[in-house]
């Protein structure tokens, strides 16, 4: 690791206070009213409630994580944000851990205790402090967990970042855009704050878009019809801005036969919990989507393209909420698979002419173990795929991210951060990257668009529609 | 904070672009992000509808449209507003009509 104090570090210094805590304060909102959603009190000891949040939440897995770091440095050469300011140590994983090691060992490791000076043991001092550690914590890592995965001793840094991040938020001391998305889902159910009559709304018009597109009344989006064998689950950006996936997924249910439904409460499969490290939030908002299958009697639950909704909904959401897994939990990339190799839809991959590359989402891929089943799809519904290099478990983040999409006061560092994944991207050469994930899509368009590459980011199901072939009704019925 | 010069006026916008103070806007405040942050280097009486539209929601409701309610007032299919703003109805349009930028996954 080369060094030069001259370099001054890139960490953000993103303030204490922000607009939207004041106003969800003066206008009573339930959620800050009934404690489940925290604000900031300069008044309180919050470095009191910081040290005792730390002690009660304190688990065998992150003590493994807070005692097994020997300062190795394999984790700097496996950091995006490091590769791309490689003169600036506190870019370095291990650094951004510390910063939360050294209150572990001062409190709650006996030989920090004895001998503070020895493990570099210290304490946060004032609300400054805390501050600081939440622009280390939300502002300088993405929790892509790649360092995790190259760690020889099995360190979680992602794992601490999503648990520092936790204590921070209970105190109030969270970037206001992770505050706003967990504003509207404590209080709307959905990350956008989109009404039912928006939605219902907006489904009513795709499924009239489609009936036009495909000239047949059959075809439908339906809303709670019970004992389905898919229950689909959107992210709320497809809703409010962007339904056309809705219209793919609605299309190739159709065409595959399928017997499925949107829920009309419990749809948004996005979780804003695991970025805040509240798991009281994150238990809300997937306990709303298991309800929603089980009110239903729903067979199976189908995530759309989503990286962090998938690894909320597929993975963590049933610890978070207490409960077993009853039912099947799938991307809905895992049920186009299954479409294509059972013959259920057919495809024509000449018309995705253009080279294609894929992104391997950081919660799908390194913490979803979901590696083949997309290039799987990509090889039969495109005519040319190019491996990105590296990839699968070792791709780099899109680096927008661990919510960072929505924290944009540390953009520009994230931008820089994204020099290797511009260089990248660029190696392949490549006119679409196809990625199943809607955060990744923002993140690698903001990444083409600063580092003026000649490329378009397109998902699984826009190939997948693309290529689809519409079985033609008539000719089928003359034989 | 960075910004934009309006008649020798600076105008703060977040690090993406998206006003600061969503009050400042004004029509020519639109032209100008329009061709910074869209390529656009005139504004087409579709742009206006649609940014008309946008800017009156938000005036009212405090929060941008759904891109549902875009297609419907303005009569465009969902397919024009791509092509109109190249950066989607959020991160395009909403910005030239002056709206913070949304939350959330976007």
């Amino acid at each position: 690791m080369r060094r030069k104090n001259s370099v001054p570090s890139g960490i953000v210094d993103a303030p204490l206070e922000t607009g939207s805590q004041r106003a969800a304060v003066e206008v009573r909102i339930p959620s800050v009213l009934d404690g489940r959603l925290r604000t900031y009190d300069r008044g309180a000891d919050n470095v009191g409630a910081f040290l005792r949040l730390l002690g009660e939440r304190m688990t065998r897995d992150l003590a493994v994580s807070m005692t097994g770091c020997v300062h190795c440095g394999l984790c700097a050469e496996s950091c995006h944000y490091f590769l791309s300011r490689p003169d600036d140590p506190t870019m370095t994983p291990v650094y951004k851990a510390d910063q939360i090691r050294r209150i572990f060992k001062r409190h709650l490791d006996w030989t920090g205790r004895i001998a503070p000076w020895w493990g570099h043991a210290g304490s946060p001092g004032n609300d400054e402090d805390l501050n600081r550690l939440k622009n280390i914590v939300f502002g300088a890592c993405s929790a892509c967990r790649r360092c995790t995965l190259n760690c020889p001793m099995g360190v979680d840094t992602g794992l601490l970042v999503r648990f520092a991040r936790g204590l921070l938020t209970e105190i109030g001391i969270v970037p206001e855009g992770v505050f706003n998305v967990s504003r509207d889902e404590w209080e709307t159910g959905n990350q956008m704050a989109v009404a039912e009559e928006e939605y219902l709304d907006t489904l009513q018009w795709m499924t009239e878009e489609l009936r036009t597109e495909m000239g047949t009344p059959d075809v439908e989006i339906p809303v709670d019809r019970p004992d389905c064998n898919v229950l689909y689950t959107i992210n709320p950006r497809e809703v409010k801005f962007d339904p056309r996936s809705i219209a793919n997924a609605a299309k190739v249910f159709h065409v595959a036969g399928e017997k499925w439904t949107l829920p009309k409460w419990g749809w948004d499969q996005t979780n804003f919990g695991l970025f805040s490290g509240d798991d009281r939030l994150g238990a809300y908002v997937a306990r709303n989507v298991y309800e929603a299958a089980e009110r239903l009697r729903a067979r199976r639950i189908v995530i759309s393209e989503c990286g962090h909704g998938y690894r909320s909904t597929r993975w963590e959401g049933y610890n978070w909420a207490g409960l077993d897994q009853k039912l099947p939990t799938e991307s809905v990339v895992v049920t186009l698979l299954r479409y294509l190799e059972e013959g259920r839809i057919r495809v024509d991959p000449t018309r995705n002419a253009e080279p294609v590359t894929f992104h391997d989402s950081c919660n799908i891929a390194r913490s979803g173990d979901l590696l083949e089943e997309p290039r799987r799809v990509l090889g039969r519904v495109c005519a040319e795929f190019r491996e990105m290099d590296p990839n699968r478990r070792e791709n780099f983040c899109c680096t927008g991210g661990g919510g960072l999409l929505s924290m944009a006061e540390y953009r520009p560092l994230r931008l820089e951060a994204a020099k290797v994944k511009a260089d990248q991207l660029r190696a392949t050469g490549a006119k679409l990257v196809c990625t199943m994930c809607h955060n990744c899509i923002d993140g690698l368009n903001d990444v083409i668009k600063h580092y003026r590459l000649d490329m378009r980011v397109v998902q699984v199901l826009d190939l997948v529609s693309n290529a689809l072939v519409v079985p033609d009704v008539h000719a089928d019925a003359g034989h | 904070m960075p910004y934009i010069e309006q008649d020798e006026k600076k105008l703060e916008v977040n690090e993406e672009g998206f006003l600061a103070h969503p009050e400042e806007w004004n029509e020519e405040t639109a032209r100008l992000l329009a061709k910074a942050e869209e390529g656009l280097v005139e504004m087409s009486a579709e742009h206006w509808a649609v940014v008309s539209y946008i800017r009156g929601y938000y005036v009212e409701k405090g929060m941008a449209p759904m891109v549902r309610k875009i297609c419907q007032t303005t009569g465009l299919p969902l397919r024009r507003i791509y092509e109109l703003f190249p950066s989607g109805p959020a991160k395009g349009a909403c910005k030239v009509a002056g709206l913070p930028k949304p939350d959330g996954c976007v």
